[in-house]
């Protein structure tokens, strides 16, 4: 249990987390920091996760936390190995060279 | 009431976009000014926490420090032009909200997220790194490609995120005190019912140590345990079936209630609510295990082999 000031406080960090993974998400362009921004904004879905979970004195915030835990590991590894694959067709790391489907 | 947060947030903006890799025209964009504009920000944004926090208790202060640092490092990963730099202040990111789930006394959630994520996810990251980087030619080790060195659309981005920060703070601090309850509803049963009714063997000792409970109980049934409601266990003594009531007072409540940690709560929780939900985590596991595999042992041809490269000035 805690006050509503307190709470307040922990969503105001989860928010910075997750809009400084947003900024970094638009405005990198290398494809691994950019999935590293992704893993930022879930830092900050965390923070506010376990914050309520504190406030509302209830459990499933912080196992809704484990489950968060599963999918990124399962999401960096999908991921990573996908940009491995893109790295040795073509030898840049560059989003925007992976553009020939935009039509 | 709010203008410091909004100050604070259009400071933050200017330092974040001057402080991005730059746009690469000739304009050098004046970086040390960024990062005290940065500063100021952020000691605008903990002013504004101090003061929204006013006479009420608020958090602790570690809550600060550890904000602070996972501002800064959160900015770092950003504006980084190399990645492996970036992966490791991801890393004090990481520390920093494992500091702050201390706070907010979520221990286990502390370390898994330092064994999960600042152990395997991120030294997967620093492995992809290390295969997907381009050999330097000689004297040009220090420049990082061009991708790196210039960011894609940083004052739309930043003007985007910022907005959505004043927002959201904007709306997180105008509830008013009263407006937002905990809910009752489904809140955790209270520390004592969870030792009696869950982990009747660690209460038993306790009582058994305060001389409430006899140690040594003949027939095969031992003891039975439960809590009615907080302030009374109602025991079962033998194969006799015979009921007696405990009276806790307080230093017996708070006793017991030491008993259990958050791990206990977490796996309490995670096995009696979500069996389901483990279940699938774990089928996911193993189908990105499956994938990871598939896509790790594919051949790829390179552009070049496969005949149809195309220069990157016509890309």
């Amino acid at each position: 249990m805690m006050d509503l000031q307190t709470l307040n406080h922990f969503l105001l960090t989860g928010a910075l987390l997750f809009v400084l993974g947003l900024i970094g998400f638009i405005a990198r362009r290398n494809l691994i920091v950019m999935f590293l921004c992704t893993e930022m904004m879930f830092q900050g879905v965390v923070v506010t996760l376990t914050a309520f979970s504190k406030f509302h004195d209830n459990l499933d915030g912080q196992v809704f936390v484990i489950f968060v835990l599963t999918i990124a590991a399962a999401e960096a590894a999908m991921a990573l190995g996908l940009v491995v694959l893109l790295y040795r067709r073509r030898p840049t790391l560059d989003a925007e060279s992976w553009s020939t489907m935009k039509g | 009431m709010d203008y410091v947060f909004y100050i604070a947030s259009v400071l933050g903006a200017l330092a974040v976009w001057l402080v991005m890799p730059s746009t690469g025209s000739n304009f050098r964009k004046p970086r040390k000014l960024g990062a005290l504009l940065g500063l100021a920000a952020l000691g605008g944004g903990l002013m504004f926490l101090l003061k929204q926090a006013g006479d009420q208790p608020g958090p602790d202060v570690f809550y600060y420090v550890f904000t602070a640092i996972a501002a800064i490092a959160a900015v770092r990963v950003i504006t980084h032009p190399r990645p492996v730099y970036a992966a490791l202040y991801f890393v004090l990111v990481v520390l920093a909200v494992a500091g702050l789930f201390i706070v907010l006394e979520a221990e286990f959630m502390a370390f898994a997220l330092v064994i999960i994520y600042a152990g395997a996810i991120l030294v997967t990251y620093l492995f992809v790194i290390m295969l997907a980087t381009l050999p330097q030619a000689v004297g040009e080790e220090e420049k990082a490609p061009a991708y790196d060195r210039v960011a894609r659309e940083p004052f739309s981005s930043v003007v985007l995120g910022f907005a959505l920060l004043a927002v959201l703070g904007h709306v997180i601090f105008s509830a008013k005190p009263g407006e937002l309850q905990p809910t009752q509803r489904y809140a955790s049963k209270g520390d004592v019912v969870t030792v009696v009714n869950d982990m009747p063997k660690r209460a038993m000792k306790v009582l058994v140590a305060h001389d409430l409970l006899p140690a040594d109980v003949p027939g095969a049934k031992g003891v039975r345990l439960w809590a009615a409601g907080d302030r009374k266990i109602v025991a079962v003594i033998g194969d006799k079936d015979a009921a007696v009531d405990i009276e806790l007072n307080d230093e017996l409540r708070a006793e017991l209630a030491g008993q259990i940690a958050n791990i206990d709560r977490v796996g309490l929780a995670l096995f009696e609510s979500h069996p389901l939900g483990i279940e699938l985590a774990g089928v996911i596991l193993l189908l990105s295990m499956v994938g990871a595999i598939v896509i790790g042992k594919k051949r790829v041809l390179t552009e070049i082999e496969e005949g149809h490269f195309v220069p990157p000035a016509k890309r």
